[in-house]
């Protein structure tokens, strides 16, 4: 049971978390001068400790350390008294169990800090054994330019013991790296250690500064997560260290294990500024749904459109322009790297309009691969009686050039240098000449069904909204049924919808798959809070919609973590509830 | 609370597990040994409470040790050095004998005062090396003055020893205690006998009017670094009411052992220099002779420092072991020292370790 440490908020498997201390501590954060050893039970018998609800006590252990084989670790697993104030356990990465503390030390960081793949296999075998909202802590490892990664990877509390080592050794560490002491010519920092003239600075100073590098890391890094931008940072941080860039590539390569922590919607910017985005979480997910869920609706021919700088789309200038000649008249799809192809009904959808991408003409076989595989998937799955290619030559173009050959419907192409030009649009115009506009009705109402396909499952779109009116001015959406009751409205900063109480009914009534929480007899004002949750689906993701029933409440609201979570969980807000009532 | 669980002892799980895993660690070694051979002999200098000697050690062998044929202890690679078949007959052990005087005499001006046989095992141990072959040996070193034989305290007796005592040898048994602590030499150290043996052993030694030479090892498996060294200063002091000698030793990285594949895994580093020297100068006012031995100092495998200062600090402990004057340490220093006292600090098991 984990009483006093508490997960508030999550970007991917990294969290911004509370240890309930007398003086709480925010987290991920140094642990140095909160944590109490209670001792090695392999060095000398132990007391069962008293426990001190100022500080995190490390119950009597018996640490196994690398290497330690599979039989000592059972033969000498020991038991773990409940103390009624905050305790840690200390257990190896592949033999970790609830021990109901909460927090759980590593014994074997030292040995696979460093080494990627072995760090991964360690952290996801200690996340699946461990409680959802246990805090994971690592001792004797951490320095400024690693620590980013260990909490991406989901580590809640380090310690300064390492960046302390290193400072005695004349090791100056910085969050990319560590100098020689006697290399530096100045000193690439303004840390009240390093004010110190460059000719009288110590070891002991270089200690000083080593545990302020520590420290400003952590707290850069506990904004990105409050942010929801951690991992922008760290596809640049981590590349100043081999196994660093290594490690997050080792997470990119366990989807699941990210997936499962990674909100599906975020109101922050996404850059992408290297090849490792295209592994992403939010870009893979974003190409999955649009190849499997969404459907196009409209009738009319497709133009692929190169993407803008601007988001969302439409509001760009370019698009402005093929807007212009399009009229309505065909269903325009943009072109992106790295999100792949964008139906316009998905043009706010995250992390659509959220996106921002190094643009430069040059795209690497990786990005145009990507492109390629998921406009060839989504022409396989969506016909139409003409495609018009409106994308400059190079890039695009080759893109276009691939994908056509793999596909039945030919590809028309509009643009001879560039897509803005007088001409290219006059092309795209007579292109079009003679096709039929679809209605402002028609379009709203595709618009909501589409999201409704992305954000919930294919056919999701028509298994709740058959037959809807749409009020509001897009992108401020609501869909009302025939009486004009409210359903659902759409929210322009996600491009995703959240539903009324009515439109909730209409959802769990239907044939689309539905998420939900199931919770004790009580009725929830606002969130419902872990403990409240007797199950929840599996694929519930943070972001979620999701229906919260119980033997007293029907309630839609927005999950803020995910379905085992809530499960596993015994502190913390599962999801936030919009609309709620009795039953 | 205090065992790992209750039934840990009772039916010896922790040692069952430790001896299931250093007998499939010691199956991967293929190597065999001539049993004429002795496995090593050199010539030495050695304080003793009679002053310094020129020493002759011999390692015999005798087909190892009973307790590694176990399993045995985590951190001992001699014990694959053993012959095929597991015994030696007294007529291999007396040519082993006859080749380590011969080495003595190529290698050495005059004959030894001091002779120590060592057996990664028990001398005393008649299934190891029968009563013939002990008789034969005190017969054989009964004009030189001191002998020290290495054995486990469950096979000392006076009369065993009455052999080498009778001859007019100033006798001692160098017993492997490794910790006056029983925890750590039964759960880090994978030994079976407790300190109450050792004592048992010392006056079984006393009535033969033999001595004992206590074998400490500093930072086994399992401990950290301030915990090792408070372990051999505990462990000094409480032996040293036993012996007249204690030698107390960093445990270095033998193939073929527990601590072997802890380290490959960097779950281990043997000692730093600064620990021993720290426990030779704390221990200095003990009534008992303290010296140290490190093995392959300086080396990743052996206890070391940063690599810049670790000759000079193995001088000073060598220095130590014949003179016993704690300021020999005054006259060393390195940077490396702030390291070592943040581990020292800093180090727990969790978290180890915490500076290669």
């Amino acid at each position: 049971m984990t009483d006093y440490f508490e997960v508030l908020s999550r970007d991917g498997a990294a969290r911004i978390g509370e240890l309930r201390l007398a003086e709480p501590l925010s987290t991920p954060a140094l642990v140095d001068d909160v944590l109490v050893d209670a001792g090695s039970l392999w060095a000398e018998d132990r007391e069962v400790p008293d426990g001190d609800p100022a500080a995190l006590t490390v119950l009597p252990h018996r640490a196994f350390p690398a290497g330690t084989r599979d039989e000592i670790k059972r033969s000498f697993a020991v038991e773990h008294p409940d103390l009624d104030t905050p305790t840690a356990a200390v257990v190896a990465s592949d033999a970790a169990s609830d021990a109901g503390t909460d927090a759980y030390v590593l014994s074997d960081a030292p040995g696979f800090v460093g080494h990627a793949a072995a760090f991964k296999d360690a952290i996801i075998a200690a996340k699946e054994s461990l409680p959802a909202d246990a805090a994971l802590a690592l001792s004797g490892v951490a320095t400024p330019a690693n620590v980013a990664t260990l909490v991406y990877a989901g580590v809640d509390l380090v310690d300064a013991k390492k960046a302390k080592v290193k400072g005695t050794q004349g090791k100056y560490l910085t969050s990319e790296g560590e100098y020689f002491l006697e290399d530096l010519e100045d000193l690439p920092c303004a840390c009240p250690a390093c004010r110190t003239p460059r000719e009288e600075f110590t070891r002991e100073d270089c200690v000083e500064h080593n545990v302020d590098a520590l420290r400003a890391e952590l707290a850069l890094v506990r904004e990105r997560i409050r942010a929801g931008r951690l991992r922008d940072y760290i596809e640049g941080q981590a590349r100043h260290d081999a196994w660093l860039t290594a490690a997050f590539r080792e997470f990119d390569g366990q989807y699941g294990y990210l997936e499962e922590r990674t909100p599906v919607i975020r109101d922050s910017r996404l850059l992408a500024a290297s090849e490792d985005a295209l592994r992403r979480v939010e870009i893979q997910r974003f190409a999955e749904r649009v190849t499997t869920r969404y459907r196009n609706r409209f009738d009319n021919p497709l133009v692929l459109v190169p993407c803008s700088a601007k988001k969302p789309y439409s509001e760009s200038q370019s698009h402005g322009q093929y807007h212009d000649a399009i009229q309505w008249r065909a269903h325009q799809v943009s072109m992106t790297s790295p999100i792949g192809v964008v139906p316009q009904e998905l043009e706010l959808t995250y992390p659509a309009q959220h996106y921002d991408s190094v643009v430069t003409g040059r795209w690497s076989g990786d990005e145009t691969e990507f492109v390629a595989e998921v406009l060839r998937r989504y022409l396989r799955r969506n016909e139409y009686s003409r495609v018009v290619a409106h994308v400059p030559p190079h890039g695009y173009r080759d893109i276009c050039e691939r994908v056509e050959a793999a596909v039945d419907v030919p590809f028309e192409y509009t643009v001879e240098d560039h897509p803005t030009t007088a001409e290219s649009l006059s092309n795209l115009r007579d292109a079009l000449s003679g096709e039929l506009k679809y209605s402002k009705r028609e379009r709203e109402h595709n618009t909501v069904r589409a999201i409704a396909d992305y954000q919930f499952g294919p056919g999701a779109g028509d298994a709740i909204f058959d037959d809807i009116r749409t009020t509001g001015r897009y992108p401020k959406l609501q869909v009302r049924d025939d009486a004009g009751t409210q359903l659902a409205a759409m929210v322009p900063q996600y491009g995703v919808l959240s539903f009324t109480l009515d439109g909730a009914r209409r959802w769990v009534e239907s044939d689309a798959p539905t998420k939900r929480v199931e919770i004790d007899g009580f009725v929830p004002h606002g969130s419902v809070l872990a403990p409240g949750v007797v199950g929840a689906d599996d694929d519930i993701r943070p972001g979620d919609e999701v229906v919260v029933e119980g033997p007293t409440a029907f309630a839609v609201g927005r999950a803020a973590m995910s379905g085992p979570e809530m499960v596993e969980s015994t502190r913390g807000v599962a999801s936030e509830v919009r609309h709620v009532e009795e039953t | 609370m205090s065992e790992p669980s209750p039934e840990v002892y009772e039916r010896g799980r922790g040692m069952d597990a430790h001896n299931k895993v250093m007998r499939e660690i010691r199956a991967q070694k293929e190597k065999r040994y001539d049993p004429h051979e002795p496995t090593r002999v050199w010539i030495d200098e050695d304080n003793t409470p009679d002053g310094v000697y020129q020493s002759l050690t011999i390692i015999l062998n005798t087909g190892g040790c009973r307790w590694a044929r176990a399993g045995g202890c985590t951190m001992c690679g001699y014990v694959a050095e053993s012959v095929e078949g597991g015994s030696v007959s007294h007529e291999a052990l007396s040519d082993q004998i006859e080749v380590c005087l011969d080495h003595e005499e190529e290698n050495a001006d005059e004959e030894s005062g001091l002779i120590k046989i060592y057996t990664s095992g028990s001398f005393l141990d008649e299934r190891e090396v029968p009563a013939e072959t002990r008789r034969a040996v005190a017969e054989t070193f009964a004009d030189r003055d001191r002998i020290v034989v290495e054995s486990l305290p469950d096979f000392v007796s006076r009369e065993k020893l009455a052999d080498f005592t009778g001859v007019g040898l100033e006798t001692d048994v160098a017993v492997g205690l490794e910790t006056a602590t029983d925890r750590v030499r039964r759960d880090c150290v994978n030994k079976y006998f407790d300190f109450e043996d050792f004592v048992a052993a010392s006056e079984e030694a006393d009535a033969a009017g033999a001595g004992i030479k206590a074998y400490l090892l500093m930072k086994p498996p399992f401990l950290s670094e301030p915990e090792a060294v408070e372990d051999m200063k505990r462990s000094i002091r409480r032996c040293a009411e036993y012996a007249h000698t204690v030698s107390m030793n960093p445990c270095n990285v033998q193939r073929y052992t527990m601590v072997d594949e802890l380290h490959f895994r960097g779950g281990y580093r043997p000692p730093w220099l600064w620990s021993v020297a720290e426990v030779l100068r704390d221990t200095a006012d003990v009534d008992a002779i303290v010296v140290s031995d490190p093995v392959g100092h300086g080396s990743d495998r052996g206890p070391h420092n940063c690599g810049e200062c670790d000759d000079r600090v193995q001088t000073a402990i060598k220095d130590f072991d014949l003179r016993q004057d704690p300021t020999v340490f005054e006259q060393v220093s390195c940077d490396c020292e702030a390291t070592w006292r943040v581990v020292m600090d800093e180090e727990t098991s969790y978290g180890m370790p915490l500076a290669r």
